[in-house]
């Protein structure tokens, strides 16, 4: 993790020297991750995608005014949370409260029958998931599918750290009780 | 709910501070409704982890391009703010200048001038007067010393034919005298024998 972080770092100040290739070499560490979040996010690929390039592009013309490229996964997610959320505001008319909710990603219906398949399994997640509040949705994938910090969590969402521990509890206890029939089911 | 004496679910995530999670180590072991909560958290957490990442469907990229490429003089700039140590020394070397500057020299008001507006024709102008300047000067200098040299040789020359005329002059009447005497000492003779013929 350490050396992965130094290597880093490394890159990201010969980007900011103008090394085109060490950004890119960047990119292709974070593409995957970034990618994914935006499209638990934004729950359309054609968005996520569009949006990891906003994100990278924006990232690289802002290099400079990252103070600690120790820091770089929460100011690059920083700037995909904005990007994502400007998206939304860009998409909601005006003046209405409702919040984005997603769709359903894979598409395809569930088998049916008491055993459980991978399918039935993500379909049962990404409704779960669905049914949270966008910033508790955010909070659970920051947490449990890009692993940060809490306080890294509070960097990306720019609110306190109490705030994001409540977010993410509270969509535990939703999802426990939403998803107790499948674990019940099924998954150790 | 959990009864640790720290929030179970920090435990769980591991973000309690080093005796914190000791301690909740200690109270899990000894308490069921804990390890039951533990439990649950895990087994939410791995239907969570089911949905799986996806591939990227294009890889992104950039090329290099000088339009996104910051300025020599950015690249500069950042490299020496980049630098603790640098910008340390750069800090230090700034100040000993400033010191040394300030105690060798008294600063002397001085009234800025606006610097005079550049006529090139005039520049131009200007040049070709003083390079024809320069060349007519030169010129002159070079036709008076030829000048010069050309009258030292005349006078050289004549004086030279002066003495050989002179000398010519001298010799011709060295000779006419030569000769005058010759015809004398003929005469004389030719008057001996007449006279002796005489007697």
């Amino acid at each position: 993790m350490i050396f992965r972080a130094v290597e880093d770092a490394d890159l990201i100040r010969k980007a900011r020297r103008g090394d085109v290739e060490a950004y890119n070499l960047l990119i292709s560490r974070w593409e995957r991750r970034v990618y994914n979040y935006l499209l638990r996010i934004v729950a359309n690929r054609e968005d996520a995608l569009d949006l990891s390039q906003d994100v990278f592009l924006k990232a690289y013309q802002n290099l400079r005014k990252l103070d600690d490229p120790g820091r770089f996964a929460p100011w690059l997610y920083r700037i995909a949370h904005n990007e994502a959320y400007s998206l939304f505001r860009k998409r909601r008319p005006e003046g209405e409260a409702e919040e984005l909710q997603p769709e359903t990603l894979t598409g395809e219906a569930s088998p049916g029958g008491n055993a459980i398949f991978p399918i039935e399994m993500t379909l049962a997640v990404s409704s779960a998931l669905a049914k949270l509040s966008a910033d508790q949705r955010e909070t659970v994938i920051l947490k449990i599918y890009q692993g940060f910090k809490f306080e890294e969590i509070a960097e990306i969402v720019a609110c306190p750290v109490s705030t994001v521990k409540s977010r993410l509890y509270t969509a535990l206890d939703l999802l426990k009780a939403e998803l107790a029939p499948v674990k019940a089911r099924g998954v150790s | 709910m959990s009864c640790s004496p720290f929030e179970l679910r920090d435990y769980y995530f591991k973000e309690l501070a080093e005796n914190e999670r000791r301690l909740t180590e200690v109270h899990v072991k000894t308490c069921a409704n804990c390890r039951e909560e533990l439990e649950r958290l895990r087994a939410t957490e791995a239907v969570l982890l089911t949905l799986s990442d996806e591939e990227i469907p294009q890889r992104i990229g950039f090329i290099s391009d000088p339009v996104f490429r910051p300025s020599p003089f950015r690249r500069g700039w950042d490299a020496l703010w980049g630098s603790a140590a640098r910008l340390g020394f750069a800090s230090a070397a700034m100040l000993s200048v400033a010191l040394i500057v300030f105690a060798l020299a008294r600063p002397v008001p001085r009234i800025s001038t606006p610097a005079p507006a550049i006529d090139r024709a005039a520049l131009e102008a200007d040049f070709s007067k003083r390079l024809n300047d320069a060349v007519e000067k030169a010129v002159a200098v070079n036709e008076a010393r030829q000048a010069s040299q050309t009258m030292e040789l005349l006078a050289k020359y004549e004086r030279r034919n002066e003495l050989e005329r002179q000398a010519m002059i001298v010799r011709v009447a060295e000779y006419l005298d030569v000769e005058k005497k010759r015809l004398n000492t003929r005469i004389l003779a030719s008057n001996g024998d007449i006279s002796g013929a005489s007697q």
